[in-house]
């Protein structure tokens, strides 16, 4: 990529941070921030991406943002009040920023009048009328100014032979900290050309040699090109137990007469003695978080130069900035974590080698391998962390998304938003945004109920929908509540008679009525509404959730609201499989479909005919699926009684038992791709290595519940691939 | 007329993008020692722990704006001397007025081109070579 493009990418990043500032900022003062900070802040978001446009030439961009920037400076100026409507209208205007700016990256279309419209209602904000006419004149009218007349320092940077003078008097406790003043001067050879003298007129005669105290000090000269930064990084473990001092070899320039004399401006409060010493005070040591070097940063690798700033010492809760990152390539990440999951599959096989060949648990080996494990999985947890992401980047969507659906419907919305740092791997965060909006949609269109039902019932008219998430036991959980008026079951009921979902005599309970939302077919294109999606039902949310390893339930009390609640494993990489035995092979199923095992009694299993059976299962009969005959492991059935049963729940809640022949136990497995080392099997999600070395293939339970349904089996449908 | 080599460089703005750019910009012009801060303050703190010979700032930043940090660097002696060349967003006059009074060596409106930006060097320590 050539630099300019870098940049490029880099003022896109840059604006996707900018333009949630801005919306943050607008959200808080709608909720009554007062904070003149805040209002500059936002000033701040929009000022920078239209000089960033500006850079690049994104006429369409910078127009508009020249618009935008003129009302908020009427409002910094405190000329513009920040009522709830002006603000409203700010954050419409954000909103087409967003646009704009996704446009100026994608090559994307706006809409023009969209934009023009709120260009005018922007306008319109203005009480002048007048400033937010087109860019200033320019600069070619202004006369040219006078600058006073000053020498200016060169301080020579590193220009012929430069180089450092370091002073270096080890205190007493350096060397009682076990430190080694030879070996840092070593360290400090390392760095250029250097001349070392000692200073030994300290040293006392041999009767008074105090052997604990430290009497010897030596100036180094380095020469070359290290910088200040790296000969104090020499003397960082060091610090505060030596007199150091490092000064620049090369004279700086001479003085000239300090003809500049500062101008005190008597209308303006800065205490310039005050910051000095702040900023002082922090300044020495230098702060080892310095921008790095001159050297260009390659591509793939940019360093946003955020260094966090040590604290100002004044006690200010600081805004959490971002730390010092660095941004690498995606692909990186994944093949580490490949091979990290190699790594965890070889410790466990050399685990149970070490075990098979018979050494003591408290062997040296043994030990060394337990300790071994525990570096693996942490090494592993931390690999697995960089993929993490908050899911800050998805909620910080569904603002706009509520503005939106609440200005269709015409019902006030208020989102609350909480735990927006938990953290959880980013391709589910990426899947987690359409469900989300889709749940978001639903709760405003169908869950909230208009003003003024509200009203009747006594709540405010505004209605709240609450987005959180959070950790919970190893995976996050994500709930989307409303404070609407519930799920009105009879109405549910109704419709799912009428669709033929369910049989009209059916006693079901309120929980399965709830459920019957996530049924396909259950929402259809004919009460579907402009918002609630384009014939996108529930049934498509719960699927999303679970092909992401997830579960989604939903809790209603009529008058109070409905929660959805969504809980996801942190990783794609890793799943907790329960380990089985069918025929020989050895199989892994997923936990989270696995609803409770059991043990087969020979009067619960029914024959249906053919090979297909039931089991009853407390007062209700499920399908009993023989795994060794679905996966064409064996041809006849399996005696029940010799097996064990998985109660699992598939897709759209759909109940069945899996028979296999044993349960060899619970472990947390390593996905590995099928179809990206073979080929996708029907039945078969991905395959995984085992401590023994074995290979074991992952059940894809939807499609063998879903096949078996059927009364194909998977053979049928493997033959029908084979011709088709 | 020094070697832009020779010349240590510290941009102060709080966009990477324009960090990035005028970077790019003092590295065309042969400049070799660059350094970044994101806001006046730690501007002003790596001026206090590296000798720094030209100052290219924003004006509106968080924390320390351009003029406070200009106003800093005049008002200490060891600094004091700091070439400072202002960015301003926007070609706004009393802006730079301000920044004269305060002893600002020059100005530089965004957007700029490297032409640009090597004339108001130049302007500050003669022909660059």
């Amino acid at each position: 990529m050539d630099p300019l493009a870098a940049i490029r990418e880099t003022f896109f990043q840059e604006c996707e941070e900018q333009l949630a500032e801005l919306e943050n900022g607008l959200l808080a003062m709608e909720a009554g921030d007062t904070d003149p900070e805040t209002i500059n802040a936002v000033f701040r978001a929009v000022h920078s991406i239209k000089g960033g446009a500006g850079a690049f030439s994104l006429e369409a961009l910078v127009r508009f943002a020249h618009v935008f920037e003129t009302a908020l400076d009427e409002m910094r100026s405190g000329r513009l009040a920040p009522t709830n409507e002006v603000l409203k209208t700010l954050l419409r205007a954000a909103d087409v920023l967003a646009d704009h700016v996704r446009a100026a990256h994608d090559g994307s279309a706006v809409d023009e009048a969209h934009t023009a419209e709120l260009a005018e209602e922007l306008k319109a904000l203005d009480p002048n009328g007048a400033t937010a006419g087109e860019e200033s004149e320019g600069e070619e009218d202004w006369g040219d100014f006078e600058f006073k007349p000053m020498s200016v320092d060169v301080p020579a940077a590193p220009a012929g032979p430069s180089g450092w003078r370091v002073s270096f008097k080890p205190r007493a406790d350096l060397y009682a900290k076990a430190n080694e003043a030879a070996l840092l001067l070593r360290e400090l050879g390392r760095l250029g050309q250097t001349t070392v003298e000692l200073d030994a007129s300290g040293l006392p005669a041999l009767t008074e040699l105090d052997p604990e105290a430290a009497y010897l000090a030596w100036t180094v000269t380095v020469t070359g090109d290290a910088d200040e930064t790296s000969i104090r990084e020499v003397f960082e473990f060091v610090d505060g137990d030596c007199e150091l001092e490092v000064s620049p070899l090369a004279a700086v320039a001479a003085e000239g007469e300090a003809s500049a004399t500062p101008v005190e401006d008597p209308g303006e409060t800065l205490d310039i003695g005050a910051l000095l010493a702040r900023v002082q005070a922090v300044a020495e040591p230098p702060s080892p978080q310095q921008v790095p070097p001159a050297a260009p940063a390659p591509a793939a690798v940019a360093t946003p130069a955020d260094p966090s700033s040590p604290p100002d010492g004044q006690g200010q809760p600081r805004k959490p900035e971002a730390g010092a990152t660095i941004r690498v390539d995606l692909e990186r990440v994944d093949r580490l974590i490949d091979l990290v999951g190699e790594l965890v599959i070889n410790q466990a096989m050399l685990s149970q080698r070490v075990m098979e060949a018979g050494f003591a648990r408290a062997s040296g080996v043994a030990m060394g391998l337990d300790e071994l494990e525990q570096l693996t999985r942490e090494i592993q947890d931390s690999v697995m962390a960089i993929r993490a992401q908050p899911v800050k980047s998805v909620f910080q969507r569904m603002p706009r998304l509520v503005r939106e659906v609440a200005a269709m419907t015409g019902k006030p919305v208020r989102l609350v938003t909480e735990g927006e740092g938990t953290e959880v791997d980013k391709t589910v965060i990426e899947r987690l945004a359409d469900p989300l909006t889709h749940m978001i949609r639903n709760a405003i269109d169908h869950g909230l109920e208009s003003p003024e039902k509200r009203a009747a019932a006594g709540k405010p008219a505004e209605g709240v929908v609450r987005l959180t998430a959070a950790h919970r036991s190893g995976r996050i959980v994500i709930e989307v509540a409303d404070d609407g008026g519930g799920i009105n079951r009879e109405r549910v009921k109704s419709i799912a008679i009428e669709k033929g979902l369910v049989a009209p005599d059916a006693a079901l309970s309120d929980e399965e009525i709830d459920n019957l939302i996530f049924m396909p077919g259950f929402s259809t294109a004919s009460e579907v509404s402009d918002i609630s999606g384009r014939g996108v039902g529930m049934d498509v949310v719960r699927r999303s959730i679970q092909a992401l390893g997830g579960r989604i339930t939903i809790s209603s009390r009529p008058g109070k609201g409905s929660t959805f609640t969504m809980s996801l494993p942190l990783t794609l990489a890793v799943l907790d499989g329960m380990v089985v035995s069918v025929q020989g092979q050895t199989l892994v199923a997923p936990i989270t479909a696995i609803v409770e095992t059991l043990l087969p009694k020979a009067g619960d299993v029914h024959s249906l005919g053919g090979s297909a059976r039931v089991i009853a299962i407390r007062d209700t009969y499920v399908p009993l699926i023989d795994v060794g005959m679905a996966l064409g492991y064996r041809a006849g059935p399996l005696d029940a009684t010799q097996g064990v049963a998985l109660l699992i729940e598939g897709e759209g809640g759909a109940r069945a038992a899996l028979l296999v022949d044993a349960i060899q136990g619970q472990r947390q497995v390593v996905i590995k791709s099928l179809e990206a080392n073979y080929r996708q099997v029907p039945g078969v999600a991905a395959a995984t290595i085992l401590g023994d070395g074995r290979v074991a293939l992952i059940l894809d339970i939807d499609t063998i519940v879903a096949v078996s349904r059927g009364a194909d089996s998977l053979r049928a449908e493997k033959r029908l691939a084979a011709t088709g | 007329m020094p070697a832009a080599a020779t010349i240590n460089c510290l941009i102060v703005d709080d966009q990477q993008t324009i960090r990035s750019l005028v970077r790019s910009g003092l590295q065309e012009l042969g400049f070799k020692n660059i350094h970044e801060a994101p806001d006046g303050e730690e501007g002003l703190r790596q001026m206090l722990t590296r000798q720094v010979g030209l100052v290219i700032s924003d004006f509106n930043m968080p924390k320390l704006d351009g003029l406070g940090l200009l106003r800093a660097v005049r008002a200490h002696p060891p600094i004091q001397k700091t070439a400072f060349i202002m960015l301003t967003g926007r070609a706004d006059k009393d802006l730079v007025q301000r920044a004269v009074q305060f002893g600002v060596n020059n100005y530089l409106v965004k957007p700029f081109t490297v032409a640009v930006l090597r004339e108001k060097i130049e302007a500050v320590f003669g022909a660059l070579q």
